[in-house]
């Protein structure tokens, strides 16, 4: 094999990865009657992809994670409130929404960052709780962007696009962003994983300390992973929240079930694989839309006992299992 | 008047803050012990309320005779999840014995919302009520002040003068020494996280006795969250810290709370409640160890 093969065999991997998302897109797309469930597995994949980039690269429990999607939502919000009156700026509010929910999400990381990275296991989970709980009830206490009444800016949304394309906006376009934010994770967790950024963690997530002695900078790595799992999360709110539902409120967005959400599809597809957010947002996903059908109102008591069963029984989550199954054959390549 | 005010509302932010207190040592006790911080405490709380409400309509009881019940409710649950649950995850990642008391804690919130519904519930239990001149104390939050206290003072006597409480310490210290020294450890890790989730569903009755309306089977939220601001203001791995913290929070909750109100243009109570968790980040930040000295 020559050393360029060599080199693309380690990125195989992605070809599942893609190809599931594409798929999805097809088979909703084709269907048009499948697509709110295609919308729905789109959100999962992308929230376990995007919480996996830190999660599952580090170990570190981020129970306030839901808040970068929170501040991303409102990203958007204020930017297609505020410009909707603005002569000639058109579709160009959505990419400065993007851009703003984004740089909101950045900044947010960076300051916890700072403040709770000092902090190792249930010390950060709890911090990060409360950034998440306390930022929810600054914004309604402080009445800052609109405190509790929140933004509602479906109108501004139609002001710019018109009736029709808003509607295709919330009900498409912001989909298929979905769907684009997840295969985009999924190509920057292999990229981390095949690079030093990739090793430096394993690193940290086997032994911080240890890491540490052998000279990897392991707080470096530890932001990088942070924030670019925070910019995902801010994308996620932007548009899965911000341009599908047109409108923003603070306990919707702070709402710390969306971590666990993330953690359990994270955990239910194996913690730190690139496969497994697909696999677990697919599993989770489709199992919630199942049971809200056949047994509507039972869905939490039935799912509350399957998470410890998981979390007892299957630690390494579904990827997990099926890695340790295939090990070195062939077909391990696409298995990562 | 501000003055009298708040004077009042202090007074009622360290009754308060007493049971606060006692319904946190249990938070505190487990992570102390057994590493675990439980997510599920809040529900916890909710399953002691239930406790109360039903042995109030339905028997009569009154609330004071529910905390001994509701102690056997909690060391039963608490055994029950221990050996079903997290004996498996004490040497394991952060990551699944969050995750695992967060599902024992839904499990309970769904079951308690299966079979009674989820619509607010209360209690009315009326004994009379002292006037402090500033306040008005009902005696009821008086019982309750005084049941926390002697909580508290029951766990420290269990804690330092007993036997099953000396091999709990030596198990904090050192867990293979105190394995190497004839003590049981898993066995010491069921007992505290049972007395844990004991004194917690003990602390959802005199909950109830503090503000007696509001029960419901998602309830807990709010009291877990409020839980971890006053474990860490104790520094999250001592009870007696857990219980001075709950003191602290009740009045800076109140007092924060009355200043707060004076501001135009903002919401009192949410930003109360912002205060807390900024007060959390401060505190782990720069006292990671609890605002009080422990040995």
């Amino acid at each position: 094999m020559s050393p360029s093969r060599t080199r693309l065999v380690r990125y195989y991997a992605l070809l599942p990865v893609l190809g599931a998302y594409l798929v999805l897109f097809l088979i909703g797309n084709g269907q048009p009657d499948m697509w709110q469930l295609v919308a729905m597995l789109a959100f999962y994949c992308a929230l376990g992809q995007a919480f996996n980039l830190f999660l599952g690269m580090t170990g570190y429990v981020d129970f306030g994670y839901v808040a970068f999607a929170g501040v991303g939502t409102y990203g958007m919000a204020i930017s297609i409130s505020h410009l909707s009156a603005v002569e000639g700026i058109g579709g160009w509010a959505i990419v400065i929404g993007l851009l703003l929910g984004t740089t909101m999400a950045t900044l947010l990381s960076l300051a916890v960052g700072a403040v709770a990275l000092r902090l190792r296991g249930a010390y950060f989970a709890i911090a990060t709780i409360g950034v998440n709980e306390g930022l929810r009830y600054f914004v309604e206490g402080a009445r800052i962007w609109n405190g509790s009444d929140g933004i509602i800016f479906s109108r501004d949304l139609r002001l710019i696009f018109g009736r029709e394309a808003a509607t295709a906006l919330s009900t498409f376009w912001a989909d298929v962003l979905v769907l684009l934010i997840a295969a985009l994770a999924g190509v920057v967790t292999l990229l981390f994983m095949r690079s030093k950024i990739g090793y430096a963690l394993t690193a940290l997530r086997a032994d911080e300390d240890a890491a540490k002695v052998m000279g990897v900078n392991v707080t470096k790595y530890k932001i990088m992973a942070f924030i670019t799992s925070a910019v995902f999360a801010g994308l996620l709110g932007a548009t899965a929240w911000a341009l599908k539902l047109t409108y923003v409120y603070p306990p919707d967005v702070f709402e710390i079930h969306y971590t666990v959400e993330a953690i359990v599809i994270v955990m239910l597809g194996g913690v730190g694989t690139l496969l497994g957010p697909l696999v677990g947002g697919l599993v989770y996903g489709l199992s919630k839309y199942w049971l809200a059908v056949t047994l509507p109102g039972f869905q939490l008591l039935i799912f509350a006992p399957l998470l410890l069963v998981i979390v007892v029984l299957f630690p390494e989550g579904l990827v997990g299992v099926l890695k340790k199954k295939i090990g070195n054959r062939p077909l391990g390549k696409f298995i990562v | 008047m501000l003055g009298e005010q708040l004077l009042g509302n202090l007074i009622q932010g360290l009754v308060l803050g007493c049971v606060y207190g006692a319904a946190t040592m249990g938070l505190s006790l487990i992570f102390g012990v057994l590493r675990v911080v439980n997510v599920g405490h809040g529900a916890f709380i909710m399953v002691g309320a239930f406790t109360a409400l039903l042995l109030f309509n339905v028997f009569g009881i009154n609330p004071i005779l529910a905390v001994p019940v509701a102690l056997l409710i909690g060391l039963g649950l608490g055994f029950a999840v221990y050996y079903l649950v997290m004996q498996r995850l004490v040497q394991a990642p952060e990551l699944a014995s969050l995750l695992a008391t967060f599902g024992v804690g839904l499990l309970l919130e769904e079951t308690v919302k299966q079979v009674f519904g989820s619509e607010f519930r209360g209690y009315y239990w009326s004994v009379g009520q002292l006037d402090l001149g500033v306040t008005v104390l009902p005696m009821t939050k008086l019982y309750a002040c005084v049941g926390s206290v002697l909580v508290a003072v029951l766990l420290y006597i269990w804690h330092r003068k007993t036997r099953a409480g000396r091999a709990l310490r030596s198990v904090v210290e050192d867990a293979e020494g105190a394995r190497v020294c004839g003590v049981n450890v898993n066995w010491v890790y069921a007992m505290s996280f049972a007395i844990g989730i004991g004194l917690t569903v003990l602390g959802g009755v005199l909950l109830t006795m503090f503000i007696p309306v509001g029960i419901n089977p998602y309830m807990g939220g709010v009291y877990t969250l409020k839980a971890f601001v006053i474990a860490v203001l104790g520094g999250l791995a001592s009870p007696y810290g857990a219980f001075f913290g709950g003191l602290v929070f009740g009045i800076i909750e109140n007092g924060s709370y009355t200043l707060l109100a004076t501001i135009e243009g903002v919401e009192p109570f949410a930003l109360t409640r912002a205060l807390s968790f900024i007060m959390l980040l401060v505190i782990l930040l720069i006292r990671p160890t609890g605002l009080f000295k422990t040995k």
